[in-house]
Formats: C-alpha cells, structure tokens, sequence
C-alpha cells in the first residue's frame, strides 16, 4: 500500500537525476516525519497532519526543480537581449528577404496568382515559424549548455550605440533621392543611342511612356530638392513622394505585364521566350518592392519629424 | 501596512540571501533539515522547506556545508555541518551585511 508520503516522495524523485534519488528520498522523507511528528505533538491527527505537512512542502514538481537546480525559463534573462535583437533582426530583414526571392521564383515558375498568393502566405508561415524555432532552440540550448558567456557575451561598446537623426535632413539625403532618377533617366535615354545596335527597351514607347517616364523623374528630382530646401520631410511631401513613386511604377508595371516594355527585336527577348519571361517579372517585382519600400520609409520619416522624434540612420548598430 | 505584490516581491529580493547567512551561521552546530527550518523560523526568518532542503544540498555541493547520517536515533537524520570555507563566507557575508546597513543609516 502506498501512503500520501510516498506517492508525494515518488512524484518529486521522478523529476530528478538517477544519482540523487536514493539520498533525496531519504533525506526528504525524513523532513516530512518530522514535519508531521511536530504537528502531531501540536495536537493534530496524523492524517490531517500528514496532509498539512505535504501542503506546507507544495508542488513536488517545483520542489524537485529546485533540488536539480533546473532552470525554470527557456531563455534567461543573461541573454534575452541577444535573443531580441536576433529575433527582430530575423523577422525584419531575413524573413522578408526570403520571402521576397521565392515570391520571384514563384512567379517565374507559374503565374497563376492564385497560387503566388499562396505560396506567399506559406512560404511567411512556414519561414517565419523555422526562423523563430530554430533560433530560439539555438539560445535556450546555449543557456543550458552554460555557452553563453564564452559565446555570447561580448562587452558592449559605445560603438553599439546606433545613431540617429534629427527630423532636420542631411545632406546624404538629398544624394540617393537625385542620383537614382538621373541614373535612370540616363539608362532610358542611352540604352536607345549609345549601349547596343538594339536598344533594350520597346522603341515604341518613345512617342508615348518614355517621355512620359523622363518627365515624372524630372519631377522626383524637383520633389527631392524642394524637400532639402524645407529641410525635413512633411505630411505633404510624404504625399507628393506617395503620387510620383505610383506615377513611375505603375505605368512600368502595367507596360511589364502588357509585355510592351522590351524591345522585341532584342535578341534573345523574343516574345514567349523565357528570357523575356524572367526579365519581365524581376521588373515587376523590383518596381512592386522598391515602390512600397520608398512610401512607407518616408511616410514614416515624416511622420516621426511631425511628432518630432528622430530617426535611426541606416546602416548603424543597433539592429542585430 | 498593505502587501501588495510590488512590496512583496521587493521583500522577497531583499530577503533571498540573508536565508544562507542564517544556515552557515546555525550549522556551526550539525543540525537536520527540519531542526534547522524551526530554528530559523523561530528566530524570524522566512523560509519554507521547499526552498531551505534544495539550499542545505546546494550549499554542500559548494562545499560550505558536509553532511553525514546519523542512524543512532529512531529516525535516521542527515545533518549537515559548517565547513571553515562555509564559515569564511559567512563572516564575509555578515561584514557585508554590517557594512551596508551603515551605509543605508548613513544616507
């Protein structure tokens, strides 16, 4: 027959080392006699005082944790900082990279945006719940393992600080938001007279879209100097940005998707053909992508200088 | 005076290491599990056995306690005994103990 004592004393042994139980298991039903014994001498039944005894001593799972001294947390706090900065760093950059190229790839392989759509939502399903498991795995199997101070503790420097900036412009903004249309309108113009016999791009569009297209880059330079002269972004030149980044990309979009945007005279573009295929979606998905990219960054910067809160400058620590 | 679980769990952090201090300082005399949980409780310090048992192990695991049993008696007991290193953590954790207590007068 087994008493409350021993059913208590066996369900604490179970959680601990093969090699500590026979000493526990003495040690602890000693305690617990004598635990009883001192409520029995007190006045109480030897049932009751058995029952208080094993009450008082609580939950012999988290008893037998604190005997193995097991850790009661997936990842402690030594190294929390480093398991959220590398789960922000993964859910932010890796993920939506990963995404993205086998979004591309999807497309390729079969259009059907059916099908796209759903590849999307697994592959950010599956790919998000891979990266979170494995990474966290990783950090609890460190913490266990007692690796984290070799492994992970390096000193943190002032250097780590990121930096950041006021809602005020720099100068190094007004460099990328001018250079990229002029790059641009220097492709379009000299891939037509100078690069090859035959230009790359529909000819055809010269009386109608690249013009067009030249003009609105044209504006996008005014719409980045105007906004250096202000000196921060708006709410109006966050808008402005909104309607010249839709200008450009949807024409160049709906002309990819028309398959009017390649020369078909270009060799190895022919209509139908593969190459021409792949071209035409890596078009669509760069505009789609930098597109959504550009009006949420600077929806988000004027935002901020609005509320007057800076912002964190690219490139510096910080992230991971 | 109201515990509230800030309260409560600022006590308990204040607390957590003054339950070892009190252990070494009692085991200079061999003492038992539950003979030293009366001991402490009776002196006015709070501590359950499901925290104070696991601790005696830890402590003879670092070596500031030994432990033997002892079979003379009716009910086989293990004691656990002070070791000189326990006793030298203890008194350094006591000058500690004093010297923050100046400290917190002095402010």
């Amino acid at each position: 027959m087994t008493t409350l004592i021993d059913r208590y004393v066996s369900t604490a042994l179970r959680r601990i080392p093969e090699g500590q139980r026979a000493d526990i298991d003495r040690e602890l039903r000693a305690s617990i006699e004598d635990a009883v014994e001192a409520r029995v001498d007190a006045g109480q039944e030897r049932d009751a005082a058995t029952r208080g005894a094993l009450i008082e001593l609580g939950d012999p799972d988290r008893l037998a944790d604190r005997y193995s001294g097991r850790r009661n947390y997936l990842i402690g706090p030594e190294i929390y900082p480093a398991w959220r900065r590398t789960m922000i760093a993964l859910y932010t950059v890796v993920l939506p990279i990963v995404v993205a190229v086998t979004t591309v790839v999807q497309l390729i392989d079969d259009p059907a945006i059916g099908r796209v759509i759903g590849g999307l939502v697994t592959s950010v399903i599956t790919v998000g719940a891979h990266l979170g498991f494995w990474a966290t795995a990783t950090f609890a199997l460190l913490e266990r393992l007692g690796l984290t101070d070799r492994v992970l503790r390096r000193p943190w420097t002032l250097d780590d600080l990121p930096e950041y900036e006021s809602g005020r412009l720099a100068h190094t903004q007004l460099v990328p938001n001018v250079v990229w249309p002029v790059l641009l309108i220097a492709g379009l113009v000299l891939q037509q007279f100078t690069f090859t016999d035959v230009p790359v791009l529909n000819p055809a569009n010269w009386s109608s879209w690249w013009p067009y297209l030249i003009v609105v880059l044209i504006l996008e330079i005014a719409w980045a100097i105007q906004v250096f002269r202000a000196g921060a972004y708006t709410r109006a030149a966050a808008a402005a940005n909104a309607v010249l980044a839709l200008l450009t990309a949807v024409p160049v979009i709906w002309l990819a998707a028309q398959d009017r945007i390649f020369n078909p005279e270009f060799p190895g573009l022919a209509p139908g053909s593969d190459a021409l295929y792949i071209a035409t979606m890596v078009v669509i998905a760069t505009f789609a992508i930098a597109t959504v990219w550009d009006i949420v960054e600077i929806t988000v910067r004027a935002e901020r200088t609005r509320r007057g809160l800076t912002t964190q400058v690219p490139g510096t620590r910080g992230v991971l | 005076m109201t515990m509230d679980p800030t309260l409560a769990s600022h006590l308990q952090e204040l607390r957590r290491g003054t339950v070892v201090v009190a252990s070494l300082t009692v085991l200079r005399t061999p003492g038992y599990g539950y003979s030293l949980l009366e001991t402490l409780a009776a002196a006015g310090f709070e501590v359950e056995a499901n925290t104070l048992y696991p601790l005696l192990r830890r402590l003879e695991a670092q070596g500031l306690l030994t432990s033997a049993w002892n079979t003379d008696e009716a009910r086989p007991r293990k004691f656990y005994t002070t070791t000189p290193q326990g006793n030298a953590v203890a008194e350094a954790l006591r000058t500690e103990w004093s010297r923050l207590d100046t400290a917190i007068n002095d402010l």
